[in-house]
């Protein structure tokens, strides 16, 4: 038997209790309706069936439940989904399979249904210890309900959890982000995130960014490189530009992003790297019902073949992200590209403190991954300029 | 061929905005020459660019048949002229073609410096001038103090001068009466040797150069063989003809005191110059046609491609320009910080604001423009004087005995109020003040030596702010005059970049030196690195500002492996900086280059 690949699976639920003020994601906020409900979970079980169909040499090894809020989706409805992928897919037993919550929507028999049924880590959306502060974000939850959510999936078996905490929040000082941080590091999960708050077109906090008080760049990039000392302080170790995490429990499905491996994504809006092919699945909930039911729409709202030289820029897009950076024999390997031109460009950066060398890998330090974008784009200029290896010869 | 007694040769001079296109307008519209119903609005301004600007930029000749009131079919020949004092050139090649000049005034705003200037150089071409006074149906309206002004101030009999509305269509009749009894018929002998003057010319992708010229002795026919005497170049005529404002109207023949247009298969475009005269190959003329004044340009600025891939489509552009412009003038030039480029001569900024829009528009190329200077000369310690065309060229202060700098003699008119204002101006220009007079009592002109250098950029935007927009400027070359000079670099994070280094009075270096620093920090972005924007003059650093490190430019979440949105945001990324030019590890944006020069607030 051939050995099988490694695959992860997403599912997005795009349900919510209701919509947060900076929240662009696709989800529906409000009551779940039934039917929409019913038919949602039909259509991913049809999904499954079909793709599964095409995914007999590969091991599913993470499952990432993502939203919306799962939790909010309720334990059965997990669980008939989850069973399904099992179904459909080989799932390994030692499987990574996440799934998000809000503490609003955490109880002791969802947490205990989960474990039971092989949901091995929680990502819990925390965001602030401020009550008053989360009120503003139209976050539906206090920060003792966070608090308890995770005492409650301890005493549920679930020792992989992780906390989404956000700065660069209305009105926030570089203090009371520092406050924020030791108050949440001492529930001691074992993986963080910690994303910046930007200001996304079309959200309601958008139309009030003017009055709302954000920190400024300078200030929002203080309080990240805070986050970055303190959490390594604390044993948390950053592995890409916005994740943390004890030894060992790095997310093993995002990384699957950033190292250019294949995941297949289901639900409205979710993004697959499969079988050589990039994705994005019908943005509307409808659509994507309609698409795989009745096959009258198209599922897919973008679907590209990556060429090698594509695949190269995305390389070094994607691992700048991460703690592993880029390596002049991999990308050389791979891609048939020369590194020269990339170290001609990474070189004086490295000498201002963005870059650092480590088994020969290049890898962003915390003000590198500030002004990743900008660093990217100048490396990606240089990959651009430069001709093949293979051409050369 | 029409009797030469039948033929009246005229062009139209106004002050911008009095009102020159539209009489030219109606002019065809009262001949029939164009149906009033397939009028376009101001159909000699056939230039795009031109419709915006409201200003006509090229030459262009049309043919009117009128019958007059003495039963007697003549053909009128309109030569259009710009009104620009930055075309004076192209107005004086216009005006040599013609016997007679339409002199229209706005009958509310009287005579303004651009018309005094246009006046003067018809006058000094020989031609008749016939007033008109325009705008008569305007409740501000006062023809009867304008003509007096007319005969004052200029000194042509104009109390009998059409007083008309040309936008409204009063009156126009009387022109084209005026037009057969005061412009005399153009002399020439159709047996002698042909002399023709090329007063404009264009390219067209399918005939080649197209010559738009006046008879003066001879006769032109298809056929024939002609040769350009400035160039030596000689060409078979394959048409010639009469020019419609709907296009050209091929003729058996064109004879002395025609306006037409002749093609001949002519792709090498340096060959037919603006200005030459046309003569016959195996009976030349003895000699060339005099009169044409030559064209000096008097601002130079650096035109270089964004993207350096693009010098060979920049030369081709300006090669295609130079065609319909002979007032333009380029040369290559090679900087250091933005490769291969060229640097360009025009007649003042306006003209270069032209040709920069053309090259962009009409030839689709993103350009960086320079910083424009005027010419400077310089006597060397080695006992050799030069002309400095670009800051690139321009000595170590080691070797300068002596620089020198254009003025210019300004003629601004203003209603007396605003003398003041106008004084504080030129005087902060360096401006000299020669003498005031009034006109009449609403109206003073004033007249400085200044140094060009102090108005090539944005002194007539200053002039119209301090004025509420009624004072008006005209200007000549008078000359140079020793003057104190430095040049200012600019370095960027440390290295010099030559192309935006520019030549100034030395006692206004600190203060501009400063200004300058300011605006590069406002013109470019935040960078991965703190910039150090610094003014230097021969090493010494005299200003400085920095540009801070741009602290934050990341996407924090990259959410459920959504790469593609992700790199679609790169890509824009990349499409901005595309639009930079990158020295050492700075991108500049191209505007950069010119806001330097904004230096009134």
């Amino acid at each position: 038997m051939n050995e099988l690949k490694p695959l992860g699976i997403y599912i997005h639920i795009p349900f919510c209790r209701s919509k947060c003020q900076y929240c662009d994601f696709y989800s529906i906020g409000g009551s779940r309706d039934r039917r929409l409900v019913d038919n949602y979970i039909q259509a991913l079980l049809v999904h499954f069936k079909e793709t599964g169909a095409r995914a007999s040499d590969y091991i599913v090894d993470t499952v990432y439940f993502g939203g919306g809020t799962p939790s909010f989706f309720g334990a059965d409805n997990l669980r008939r989904i989850f069973a399904e992928v099992q179904h459909r897919f080989r799932v390994d037993k030692d499987a990574e399979i996440t799934f998000e919550a809000n503490p609003d929507s955490v109880s002791e028999s969802l947490l205990k249904k989960l474990r039971a049924e092989g949901f091995n880590r929680m990502s819990l959306g925390v965001q602030s210890d401020r009550d008053d502060v989360l009120q503003k974000l139209g976050r539906p939850h206090s920060y003792e309900q966070a608090r308890s959510a995770v005492q409650l999936a301890r005493s549920c078996g679930f020792d992989n959890i992780s906390l989404d905490l956000m700065f660069g929040l209305p009105n926030q000082t570089p203090p009371q982000w520092e406050e924020t941080l030791r108050h949440v590091l001492r529930l001691r999960p074992e993986h963080m995130s910690c994303y910046g708050l930007k200001v996304e077109e079309g959200t309601p906090l958008w139309e009030y960014r003017e009055a709302a008080n954000l920190p400024s760049d300078e200030v929002q990039a203080e309080m990240y490189l805070k986050a970055v000392e303190i959490l390594e302080q604390s044993g948390y170790r950053q592995y890409e530009i916005s994740n943390f995490a004890k030894p060992g429990f790095a997310s093993r499905h995002n990384l699957k992003y950033w190292l250019g491996e294949e995941y297949i994504g289901f639900g409205p809006s979710a993004a697959s790297d499969f079988a050589g092919k990039r994705y994005t699945n019908n943005r509307d909930i409808q659509n994507y019902i309609r698409g795989v039911l009745k096959q009258d729409v198209p599922i897919l709202s973008e679907c590209e073949t990556i060429p090698a030289r594509e695949r190269a820029g995305e390389y070094v897009m994607l691992r700048l992200r991460t703690i592993h950076g880029i390596s002049p024999e991999e990308y050389e390997k791979n891609y048939l590209m020369p590194f020269a031109p990339l170290l001609e460009a990474i070189t004086p950066l490295a000498e201002k403190g963005l870059f650092y060398q480590k088994d020969g890998r290049w890898i962003l330090t915390p003000t590198g991954f500030l002004v990743s974008n900008q660093i990217i784009v100048r490396l990606q200029e240089a990959q651009e300029a430069s001709e093949p290896l293979a051409k050369k010869r | 061929m029409t009797d030469l007694s039948k033929i009246r040769n005229f062009s139209i001079v106004a002050h911008i905005d009095h009102g020159k296109s539209t009489l030219a307008d109606r002019l065809l519209e009262e001949t029939n020459t164009v149906d009033k119903r397939e009028m376009e609005e101001q159909i000699l301004d056939n230039m795009e660019l031109e419709r915006e600007r409201g200003i006509t930029i090229k030459a262009r000749a049309v043919k009117l048949n009128y019958r007059a009131d003495d039963g007697q079919d003549y053909v009128l020949n309109l030569i259009d002229t710009p009104g620009h004092v930055d075309f004076n050139y192209e107005v004086s090649r216009s005006l040599t073609a013609c016997e007679g000049a339409v002199l229209v005034v706005d009958a509310s705003q009287g005579i303004e410096a651009q018309t005094l200037a246009n006046t003067y150089l018809a006058i000094d071409a020989g031609l008749e001038v016939l007033p008109v006074v325009n705008k008569i149906d305007l409740p501000a309206a006062r023809p009867q103090e304008v003509k007096k002004e007319i005969e004052d101030v200029i000194g042509l009999p104009a109390m009998d001068a059409p007083e008309i509305s040309a936008k409204n269509g009063i009156n126009i009749h009387s022109v084209l009466e005026m037009i057969v009894r005061d412009v005399p018929p153009p002399k020439g002998d159709r047996n002698a040797p042909l002399q023709a003057l090329i007063f404009d010319s264009q390219y067209d992708s399918y005939r080649g150069v197209v010559v738009y010229l006046r008879v003066m002795n001879g006769v032109i026919r298809p056929g024939m063989d002609v040769k350009m005497m400035a160039s030596g170049a000689v060409y078979k005529v394959v048409e010639c003809g009469y020019l419609h404002p709907k296009g050209m109207v091929p003729a058996d023949a064109l004879g002395a005191g025609e306006v037409g247009y002749l093609t001949a298969s002519i792709k090498t475009i340096s060959d037919t110059r603006v200005g030459d005269t046309v003569t016959g190959a195996e009976n030349p003329a003895s000699e060339p046609l005099p009169g044409y004044k030559s064209c000096q340009p008097m601002v130079f600025s650096g035109v270089y491609p964004a993207d350096g891939s693009k010098y060979g489509d920049l030369r081709d552009a300006l090669e295609k320009l130079k065609l319909n412009d002979a007032s333009m003038y380029y040369t290559q030039e090679n900087s250091i910080a933005l490769g291969f480029g060229f640097r360009c001569g025009f007649l003042g900024l306006l003209h270069m604001e032209i040709i920069m829009e053309r090259l962009e528009r009409e030839f689709n190329l993103d350009l960086i423009t320079t910083a424009p200077n005027v010419v400077y000369e310089i006597d060397k310690t080695d006992g050799s004087h030069i002309e400095v065309y670009t800051p690139l060229n321009y000595p170590d202060p080691m070797e300068i005995a002596q620089a020198y700098e254009p003025y210019v003699r300004a003629s601004i008119i203003s209603p007396p109020e605003y003398v003041g204002n106008i004084m504080e101006l030129c005087q902060f220009r360096r401006g000299e003040f020669k003498d005031m007079t009034y006109l009449d009592t609403s109206r003073v002109e004033l007249h400085y030596e200044i140094p060009l250098n102090e108005i090539i950029y944005d002194f007539f935007d200053a002039l119209k702010s301090r004025t509420r927009g009624y004072g008006s400027l005209d200007y000549e070359l008078i000359g140079y005059r020793p003057s104190k000079l430095v040049k200012l670099d600019i370095l960027l994070n440390g290295e010099l970049v030559d192309a935006l280094s520019f030549i100034l009075f030395a006692d206004e270096a600190y203060t501009r030196a400063r200004r300058i620093c300011e605006k590069l920090k406002e013109n470019i972005p935040r960078q991965m690195f703190e910039i150090p924007v610094q003014a230097a003059i021969g090493g010494k650093i005299i200003a400085r500002e920095t540009i801070k490190a741009l602290r934050k430019d990341v996407l924090a979440k990259c959410y459920g492996g959504d790469i593609t949105r992700k790199k679609k945001l790169l890509e824009k990324q990349k499409e901005g900086k595309k639009r930079m030019r990158t020295f050492g590890t700075v991108s500049v944006p191209s505007e950069a280059f010119m806001a330097v020069l904004k230096m009134d607030e």
